[in-house]
């Protein structure tokens, strides 16, 4: 980083291929090409140790190789993470709470590659994700109970007095969960680049004493790392608990 | 702060964002986790399936083992049986061997009496004729009378 400039010139969005359609900007911007090598990256983690169709019957099939390990390890984790929260019937999400942990957490993680972008660093991106789940499980709860799916803003069992005071403040954190959600992404990812970022300009502004922010943002980074993971678990076990809120209410 | 000063490209970000989420999803939900799933239950019908042909095989040990022993004691009774079936006939046999052998004896003890007896006989009247023939010698060189007239 040169000296003087922003911590927060990181989070700026540079055109690479200017392209127009039906005069829409939808130009392919860093964070695109960063969501490029997201993608590929999980499809090309997660599919190639299975594609190999060698198909000997015998025994050896059955020992999963170095790669497949690792992809069964964050199968397995999702796995065990819908059961938990939703049961049996999470299994019909598996894929869409699959795709958003990896898509976030690994967003996050190539976002800490030096000189790369990190996509879930933009508000825009990461509301869009949270509408995307709040719509889904919205639409999810209307479909499995109807207008049943009202009584999820009355809890039971309260004296009704009490209701005219406790139905908007439901209303009002169901609506907030995207937001909570969003933001929760955003400000983690915006805060912690940006700290690295800080920390960083005192390295060359401090000579010899930047040996100590140094020592500061090696650790901050494996923190960062840890945050990475963590706000993607997060997002994916809020899913989950959304998706369970739909499918049985209270 | 550029996340809400490029307001500009925001329809870009939620174009691609939607775009790569939406090739993401649907190569996973398609391809990637079939095929995962696919290998796991392979390798958990595997292990079950051990499972069960190890219980199987465990039972199919057993009965051969209860198959075995009880063949075991089979034999034996048969074995015991058998030896003392051999011990009755070989005393039977030496029984009616000694008896058939004493018998032999003592028919040849009687024929040989029988024998003794008849050549006694033999004998005694064979010395009868001798001792007449010698006597009418003798009388007959006494008296000078034809050996023919005597009579004894």
């Amino acid at each position: 980083m040169a000296k003087g400039e922003s911590p927060l010139k990181q989070f700026e969005i540079q055109p690479i291929i200017d392209i127009n359609l039906f005069g829409l900007d939808i130009s392919f911007t860093n964070s695109a090409l960063w969501m490029t090598v997201t993608t590929a990256f999980i499809l090309i983690f997660f599919t190639a140790p299975f594609l190999k169709s060698k198909k000997t019957n015998s025994v050896s099939d059955l020992y999963p190789s170095r790669m497949q390990v690792a992809a069964e390890l964050g199968f397995s984790f999702i796995n065990s993470l819908l059961n938990d929260t939703v049961g049996k019937e999470g299994k019909k999400y598996f894929s869409l709470v699959f795709t958003l942990f990896m898509f976030i957490l690994f967003g996050n993680l190539f976002g800490m590659i030096p000189y790369s972008f990190t996509f879930t660093s933009h508000i825009i991106v990461t509301l869009a994700l949270a509408m995307g789940v709040f719509i889904f499980v919205t639409v999810l709860g209307f479909v499995k109970h109807g207008v049943k799916f009202f009584s999820f803003f009355v809890i039971p069992g309260l004296p009704i007095y009490m209701l005219p005071l406790l139905i908007p403040i439901e209303i009002i954190s169901y609506l907030s969960r995207p937001i909570s959600l969003s933001v929760r992404l955003f400000a983690n990812m915006l805060a912690g680049h940006t700290l690295l970022k800080v920390f960083a300009g005192f390295v060359s502004a401090l000579g010899i004493f930047g040996i100590l922010p140094l020592v500061f943002i090696i650790a901050l980074t494996g923190l960062e790392i840890l945050i990475a993971f963590l706000q993607a678990y997060v997002f994916a076990i809020l899913t989950c608990l959304y998706i369970n809120d739909a499918l049985h209410l209270h | 702060m550029p996340q809400l000063e490029q307001v500009e490209f925001f329809i870009s970000q939620l174009f691609w964002l939607g775009v790569f989420f939406v090739i993401l999803f649907s190569v996973l939900t398609y391809i990637t986790l079939p095929k995962i799933r696919a290998f796991l239950n392979q390798r958990d019908d595997f292990v079950k399936l051990h499972i069960s042909k190890q219980d199987e095989l465990i039972k199919k040990a057993e009965s051969i083992i209860e198959n075995y022993e009880a063949k075991l004691t089979e034999a034996k009774n048969q074995a015991s049986e058998i030896i003392n079936d051999a011990k009755d006939k070989a005393l039977q046999e030496s029984e009616t061997l000694i008896k058939a052998t004493e018998e032999k004896i003592q028919q040849e003890i009687r024929q040989t009496e029988e024998r003794v007896t008849k050549e006694k006989d033999l004998a005694i009247s064979e010395l009868n004729v001798q001792l007449k023939d010698s006597a009418t010698n003798f009388i007959s060189k006494v008296t000078k009378i034809e050996k023919g007239n005597i009579t004894i």
